[in-house]
Formats: structure tokens, C-alpha cells, sequence
């Protein structure tokens, strides 16, 4: 396994985590019987992510984040591996995007501007040279 | 580099970081910059061209979803051929022009493409079935 995967395979856990993060607190905020029905918004006055209590949202939007770097990372992970062009550079480059993903919820839950932004930067750019190191 | 199931991926993954960045560099003209730092409490939308990329980006997490594992199991399998490589061909083309045709509102042709990269990756899956 390269290290590459490792990271990715941390950072589906890392997911994993966030939608365990996100959903015990929308449980006990909104009771099983909305979770458990249909959703409809119309039936409940308004979206159920519109319901939660502010850090529950924030813990919701982290999440959405997340799937979004993390379907790139896939992508980047898995062409760097099956092309055997694995690196000591790519291999950096996935480890700070996990890491940079870590440090993206706490700055998310607890409001801190502008690290947010930034870890979302650095994660986002961690992808981005790992998809163009592929290309070249 | 076109020629290779995997490169077309990559691409399609660099197409659409870019994107991204356009949509994040576009909103600095929307929203001020503390609410943009902040963990953006309030729910603001995006209006117009940058509602539009942001669509376009949601929808194109769900395509890259769907083709990624017909493709990575084409490569694993050495499976590769030409019909695959057209098929992953057609799908890069034709998501590449959904970006424009959904951010210049050119209705019809938006749908037509999309259509069309749904039905490379129906390919795609088949020919690595």
C-alpha cells in the first residue's frame, strides 16, 4: 500500500467520523421521528439542515466540504498509484491534505477566521499539485 | 495524454479544481471578505454566474462519483481499449462543455451534454462489466 492510500483510506475514516460528528447531535437536536421519516421540508417547515442549532450546521457544512476534496483526492490518489508515479512528493502532498482536513473542523465548530479558509486552501492545494504531478 | 482512461480522469479532476477556483475567486465580489472567513452561519446564496458554477460543481461531484469506478477498474484490469478510451473521451468533452453551457445559460445544450456523459459512463461501466 503506498502511502498515498494510507492517507486516503484515513481521510474516508476521517468522513466517516464527521457524518458520526454531525449526526448524534442532529439526532438529539431534531428527535428520531424527523431523521427517521422522509424529510420532506414541506411537511416539517423547512429543510432539516435549516432546523439544527448553529455549531450542528456547522458540523453539517464541514461534512458536505468534505465529500468534495475528498472525491478529488480520490481521484488523485488512485491514477498516482495505478500509474506508479508515487513520490516522496505526492506522498507529502497527501498527508497534508489529511491533515489539513483534521484541522478544518475544529476551525469550523469553533469560528476560527481565517483558518478555516486556510486549511481549506491547503487541502485544496495539496489535491491540486497531486492531480497536476500526475499529468506531467 | 488523451489517449489514457486515467490522464482523461486526471483531467477532468484539474477541470474541475479550476472551476472551483473561479467560483471561490468569484465570490470575493459577493460576499465581503469576514463573511467569507467566517463559518458562515448565515445562509447566504450565491446569485447568477456564481450560483450557476456552484450548480454545475455539485452536479459534476456526482458525474466524477459515477466514473471513477469504471475507470479505475478498466485500468486495474488492463481492460483498456478503444471503445473505452472513446467512451472516456466523449465523457471529459462533454463535461468540459457542461461548465459553459451552465454558466452562459445556454439551455438545451447543457442538458444534451450532460445526457451525453451519462451515457458514456453507462458505456464505461459496461465495457468494464
Amino acid at each position: 500500500m503506498t502511502p498515498e492510500l494510507t492517507a486516503l483510506t484515513l481521510a474516508a475514516l476521517l468522513q466517516v467520523f464527521q457524518v458520526c460528528l454531525m449526526a448524534v447531535p442532529a439526532n438529539l437536536e431534531l428527535g428520531t421521528k424527523k431523521t427517521l421519516g422522509p424529510r420532506d421540508p414541506e411537511a416539517l417547515g423547512g429543510t432539516l439542515a435549516s432546523q439544527l442549532s448553529p455549531r450542528t450546521a456547522r458540523l453539517h457544512r464541514a461534512m458536505n466540504n468534505h465529500f468534495e476534496g475528498l472525491i478529488l483526492l480520490t481521484i488523485a490518489v488512485t491514477v498516482v498509484t495505478l500509474s506508479g508515479q508515487s513520490t516522496a512528493f505526492t506522498a507529502a502532498c497527501a498527508w497534508i491534505y489529511l491533515a489539513a482536513r483534521v484541522v478544518y473542523i475544529p476551525c469550523y465548530v469553533f469560528g476560527l477566521s481565517p483558518w478555516r479558509s486556510v486549511a481549506w486552501f491547503v487541502g485544496f492545494a495539496a489535491t491540486t499539485l497531486m492531480l497536476i504531478a500526475a499529468v506531467l | 495524454m488523451l489517449n489514457d482512461e486515467l490522464s482523461i480522469l486526471l483531467l477532468y479532476g484539474l477541470l474541475m479544481a479550476v472551476v472551483l477556483v473561479l467560483k471561490t475567486t468569484g465570490m470575493l465580489t459577493q460576499f465581503d471578505m469576514g463573511y467569507l472567513l467566517s463559518s458562515r452561519d448565515e445562509n447566504r446564496s450565491l446569485e447568477g454566474m456564481l450560483g450557476r458554477m456552484d450548480r454545475a460543481i455539485n452536479n459534476s461531484v456526482i458525474a466524477m462519483a459515477l466514473v471513477t469506478p469504471p475507470i479505475l477498474v478498466i485500468a486495474i484490469r488492463d481492460q483498456s481499449s478503444a471503445h473505452s478510451i472513446l467512451a472516456a473521451q466523449i465523457f471529459l468533452a462533454a463535461r468540459t462543455i457542461y461548465f459553459p453551457a451552465y454558466m452562459f445559460r445556454i439551455t438545451g445544450l447543457r442538458t444534451l451534454v450532460w445526457l451525453i456523459a451519462l451515457i458514456a459512463i453507462f458505456f464505461l461501466y459496461f465495457l468494464a462489466l
